[in-house]
């Protein structure tokens, strides 16, 4: 196991925050946020009385959907990509950092980027959460916001540029927030959500929304327990094999 | 005897079963410069990664600072200093936070930096955007970058390919100075110039293999079997003449007449060494 210097950990995170707020990463978690809003405005022009729970859950499940898929794979791999394209990712692994202070650093930032663009869209729905509410839908945010940016790491090995990382993770990012998106609409899809975490996601939501009891049930923990563990070996298996660079 | 700051035993890589690198030994004591002189794709840059613990080498024994390069772990870098022929700079932020940040990585106090930016001429430029930098600039944060920790061994590969003549000549005087502070520079080159200036020995690399290995001096007159002098008359007229007797005795009646304005021994250069050996050019 490797050791973990804060001091480079923190400098690291600190760089990744900048990148967050440069103009080719931030327009994601902005797109999620105007999508929330939008949503919330057109389900509340179309439903005669105003915009009820139901339907505010919708729209936050829609924008927590692009803004863990959206932030956590794209920008994730992009980051990634990035520091590879600019020959930066060599400079830092020479320069002592190892793998694991690069990992931590890399994906900490953008997990709570995640976290936050979540928090502010249940905001902007307006969706009133109790106390357990909210510990359900940001604990279950947090760890699909993981499981994503592991997966964007993976596919980061394997972008030698931006470009590259912006056409691998498209198709992902569409099967794993459009699944969820249209579930109700098809019990086939709706079949295959409920084995996603970000179908989890959105149950979640849904759920809070309608103000069941249950948030979360057995097979829905079971799910992205199961998910969050296959993506952190498969990430292990190909960074043993390729480091961060598949090149 | 000290131990030496690099030491490469019988090194060899392969790429899909092709030699990169044949049976390369090279040594590096503290405060010297030794040059790896070849041309693109003579192996170079694959020795820098080897010795640097980028790439494994396919066989052979490699030691840093007394440590085999199997055995090295990232903490090798805060002792080591590298500078690519790719800047790898964060080009969205200013000279001042490029190095800000790598001493914080490195534990440097941030109060020494604006003293390395006097030292490489970038003061003036501290808050530019790194991506504004001039190919020349850029170089010199680079090398700042290298040297912000004070490593005990800078690795340099070809710091001035493509440089007009003053950066080149600035860096060349910081080099001088690195290693009249005690540090080793292992430095890949093509140009002989810089070689024969700079190192205290040089490698000859030729397909990846040392062809030759000596002070730039010794090399020199290694090949210098012509014994040839080129003599400037008084005329203009200019001979070139070898060591014969005969000739001995046309120079000493020429100088005893004072005819003759200069004269110059017509040693090799680097260059031509490396073509005698290789019958390759360097460029």
């Amino acid at each position: 196991m490797k050791t973990i210097h804060m001091h480079k950990l923190s400098a690291v995170m600190e760089m990744k925050l900048k990148t967050i707020f440069s103009k080719n990463f931030i327009i994601m978690p902005l797109f999620s946020i105007g999508f929330t809003f939008i949503m919330k405005l057109v389900y509340g022009a179309v439903t005669e009385g105003g915009i009820n729970d139901v339907l505010c859950g919708l729209a936050l499940s829609y924008g927590a959907l692009m803004n863990i898929t959206g932030t956590g794979i794209y920008c994730v791999s992009a980051a990634l990509a990035e520091e590879k394209e600019k020959h930066t990712l060599r400079v830092l692994m020479t320069s002592s950092v190892n793998g694991l202070e690069f990992f931590l650093g890399s994906l900490i930032p953008f997990v709570g980027m995640m976290l936050a663009v979540n928090v502010v869209a249940a905001l902007v729905v307006g969706l009133s959460m109790t106390g357990v509410q909210w510990a359900a839908y940001l604990g279950v945010s947090l760890l699909a916001a993981v499981t994503c940016a592991v997966v964007g790491m993976i596919f980061g090995i394997f972008s030698k540029n931006q470009v590259t990382a912006s056409t691998v993770t498209t198709p992902a990012m569409l099967v794993l927030m459009m699944v969820p998106m249209f579930g109700n609409l098809n019990k086939t899809m709706e079949t295959i959500s409920g084995f996603l975490f970000t179908g989890v996601l959105q149950q979640t939501v849904v759920n809070i929304s309608q103000r069941k009891d249950q948030l979360v049930n057995g097979l829905s923990i079971a799910v992205i327990a199961v998910e969050i563990v296959a993506a952190v070996a498969c990430f292990l298996v190909i960074y043993r094999r390729n480091g961060y660079d598949s090149q | 005897m000290t131990e030496a700051y690099i030491r490469a035993e019988h090194i060899t890589k392969q790429y899909d079963k092709e030699p990169v690198l044949k049976d390369l030994n090279a040594v590096l004591q503290k405060g010297e410069i030794l040059g790896f002189l070849g041309p693109s794709g003579a192996g170079k840059t694959t020795t820098i990664k080897i010795l640097t613990g980028q790439l494994k080498p396919t066989s052979g024994d490699a030691y840093l600072l007394g440590i085999h390069v199997k055995n090295m772990d990232e903490t090798i870098y805060e002792q080591i200093g590298i500078v690519t022929d790719q800047s790898g700079v964060y080009e969205r932020l200013s000279v001042y936070e490029n190095l800000k940040y790598f001493a914080r990585i490195l534990r440097v106090d941030a109060g020494e930096i604006d003293g390395l930016l006097q030292r490489v001429g970038l003061l003036e430029h501290k808050k530019k955007a790194a991506g504004k930098l001039s190919k020349g600039q850029m170089q010199r944060l680079v090398l700042a970058r290298a040297v912000l920790h004070k490593p005990r061994i800078l690795f340099l590969d070809e710091p001035t390919s493509g440089l007009d003549p003053s950066t080149a000549l600035e860096i060349h005087r910081m080099l001088t100075e690195l290693k009249n502070e005690g540090m080793a520079i292992f430095l890949t080159t093509h140009n002989m110039e810089e070689a024969a200036k700079l190192c205290d020995h040089v490698a000859l690399l030729n397909d990846g293999q040392i062809v030759e290995y000596g002070t730039p001096k010794e090399l020199c007159l290694r090949y210098n079997r012509d014994k040839r002098y080129r003599v400037l008359l008084e005329s203009g007229e200019e001979l070139v003449l070898a060591q014969t007797q005969e000739n001995v005795d046309r120079l000493s009646e020429l100088m005893k007449s004072n005819q003759v304005a200069a004269l110059h021994s017509c040693e090799p250069t680097l260059e031509s060494v490396f073509l005698t050996v290789t019958g390759r050019k360097l460029q």
